[in-house]
């Protein structure tokens, strides 16, 4: 972001009020999580998760459910920390947790579609790191839930305005950063990234929510948000995306992003795209339980 | 016989079919001999349809019936036979709207703009394996309505053939029940068909824009002729084919189009692992094959 729209964009934030809070349980998780996983204080994040009952009977309901599952059901959540391992724990209370952020539908889009494409973005990014031989996982997930959080700070600060930017992309069907830039000055990669900062999240993940919509751009995070921006496309071109038709086509392997991901890991070349489509509508139907779970408090089922 | 019927009627598909692992592993042999892939919410069809080729042979199991595909002298015979059982029913007018949508409002456009400086403003299209006619005459309701707009200059040519002289007929009269045309708009219905009892004949001006042929899709001469299509659709027909004459169709198809042509499949079906030159497209909700235009850069389906 170009330090006069950074500037513009806290002084507008500041005019306003603040940027939302990080929840507290993601701080505590946060600090508790930091350290190496194999130092990590499993009672500690038990006890944290615990604390809140609702929140505690919310993860296992999702740690239960299809897109977490292993073979066999988790009762309690020591329980499913053993079972599933740490940093699967930390994106399921991200999962939970987040989208009380934004849960009243006044703010222009439907919480229930944006939160089923953030864990639609999470679920694919991660299956996608999978399917590229990708070794080291932990912030993938992460990443994917986290990258559209700006939509959240815009619906949120600036109300009126965004809602006029989702009538406008939706009537032309046009991509909403685009609508974002000609109609607020600056897009929701650009106040992600400023609560991104404002939440001291890694750098790797500040980075892809910056630049998803640019993911080769030069950064820590440049696998990260090649990979987010390939299953952000994907999500939204199957049914998971803003709400609203795209009139857009995609050659994926074309991509500057699919490419550079493909010059490093040569399993990209060997990847069904369409059989991994299809495969991403099997997991949609999940992602849609899940939110329907979490604003719904309904059973998710497999 | 129509979809919905087949989920209503009494069958014995169970709760444990769905969830017997060879029912997936009889998922993965389809989609590599045939390239049709069935999602899990469609196991149920796949399972009642492979029942239904169960009963005939007194098999008792799916990996008992995978043996009949795999290993039994008569396999060959019997993919055969599960196919057409699968592909029953497939057709009905305006199938896809995925499909209607990327064609109205990004290929059509798309090819109109690149025609757009050319004296002959006409459009082919290829209808290979057009079965009983319905895709044909949807496309050119479809075409008819898209070129309305633009002007008398415009017009459009669909050619649809098949190998079954008995669908040819069928095609030619134009005759429909209530099944084929259930996805039609009531606008399209009144304006477009004839009401006979039950039945909807398809009206002269839809098929003045169709012409029907028999054509063996591995008549190698007669493919060579097969040139200067924009668009080709070729449904649940390769899936019949071994390797080489996939590729081989495939190829004809590939040199039948333009430049800056497209090629579509039947919706669960891919050219994984058949043919490489054309590029996979995605579009919201739906995919298809993308021929580049030379010297053109990567992503110039998008």
């Amino acid at each position: 972001m170009n330090p006069a729209t950074h500037k513009m964009l806290l002084r507008r934030v500041s005019e306003i009020g603040s940027l939302p809070a990080m929840p507290s349980i993601l701080q505590s998780l946060g600090e508790s999580l930091s350290a190496n996983p194999s130092d990590a204080n499993v009672d500690r994040i038990v006890e944290l998760i615990s604390y809140d009952k609702s929140l505690a009977a919310q993860c296992l309901r999702v740690a239960n459910s299809a897109m977490f599952r292993r073979r066999n059901d988790v009762e309690t959540v020591k329980g499913a920390v053993v079972a599933l391992g740490l940093w699967k724990i930390r994106d399921i209370v991200y999962s939970c947790t987040l989208p009380t952020l934004l849960s009243s539908p006044k703010e222009g889009m439907a919480p229930t579609t944006f939160w089923r494409h953030a864990l639609g973005t999470a679920m694919v990014t991660q299956h996608l790191a999978q399917k590229l031989a990708i070794t080291s996982l932990e912030k993938f997930y992460l990443a994917g839930l986290l990258h559209d959080i700006g939509i959240v700070v815009n619906a949120m600060l600036f109300k009126n305005e965004f809602h006029m930017v989702l009538s406008k992309a939706a009537g032309t069907e046009t991509p909403l950063c685009e609508v974002e830039q000609e109609m607020l000055g600056f897009t929701h990669c650009d106040s992600g990234r400023v609560l991104a900062d404002t939440w001291k999240l890694p750098e790797e993940i500040a980075h892809t929510i910056e630049f998803h919509h640019v993911p080769t751009e030069e950064g820590a995070g440049i696998e990260l948000a090649c990979t987010v921006h390939l299953a952000d496309l994907l999500c939204r071109l199957r049914g998971l995306g803003y709400g609203y038709y795209e009139a857009r086509a995609f050659d994926l392997a074309s991509e500057p992003a699919w490419q550079l991901l493909a010059a490093s890991h040569p399993a990209a070349l060997e990847l069904d795209l369409a059989r991994f489509t299809f495969e991403l509508d099997e997991h949609a139907v999940h992602v849609e339980a899940m939110v329907d779970s979490i604003f719904g408090g309904a059973k998710v089922h497999a | 016989m129509p979809v919905d019927i087949l989920r209503t009627a009494p069958t014995d598909v169970t709760d444990a079919d769905l969830k017997d692992p060879a029912l997936v592993k009889l998922r993965d042999l389809i989609y590599r001999i045939s390239g049709i892939y069935h999602q899990e919410v469609k196991f149920y069809l796949l399972a009642t349809r492979a029942r239904r080729r169960m009963t005939v042979l007194k098999s008792l199991n799916f990996t008992d019936y995978l043996d009949h595909l795999t290993t039994r002298p008569n396999r060959d015979a019997e993919m055969r036979s599960l196919l057409n059982e699968i592909t029953i029913g497939e057709t009905y007018f305006f199938r896809s709207l995925a499909q209607v949508d990327a064609l109205t409002k990004i290929i059509l456009p798309k090819l109109m703009g690149m025609k757009a400086k050319q004296s002959f403003k006409k459009l082919r299209v290829w209808s290979a394996g057009c079965s009983t006619g319905e895709e044909p005459y949807s496309l050119s309701i479809l075409l008819m309505e898209q070129l309305a707009a633009k002007g008398k200059e415009w017009s459009f040519e669909i050619l649809a053939t098949d190998l079954n002289d008995n669908s040819i007929t069928k095609c030619k009269e134009g005759v429909y029940g209530e099944y084929a045309v259930r996805n039609l708009t009531p606008d399209r219905r009144l304006k477009y068909f004839t009401q006979e009892g039950a039945n909807f004949r398809v009206n002269e001006e839809v098929r003045a824009g169709v012409k029907f042929e028999r054509l063996n899709l591995q008549d190698q001469t007669k493919m060579l002729f097969m040139k200067g299509f924009d668009l080709i659709f070729c449904c649940n027909v390769l899936i019949y084919f071994d390797g080489t004459a996939k590729k081989r169709t495939v190829d004809h198809f590939f040199n039948g189009l333009i430049p800056g042509g497209y090629f579509f499949l039947g919706e669960c079906e891919t050219l994984f692992g058949i043919y490489e030159q054309f590029r996979l497209v995605h579009f919201p909700g739906t995919t298809g094959y993308y021929k580049q235009i030379p010297g053109e850069e990567a992503g110039g389906a998008a």
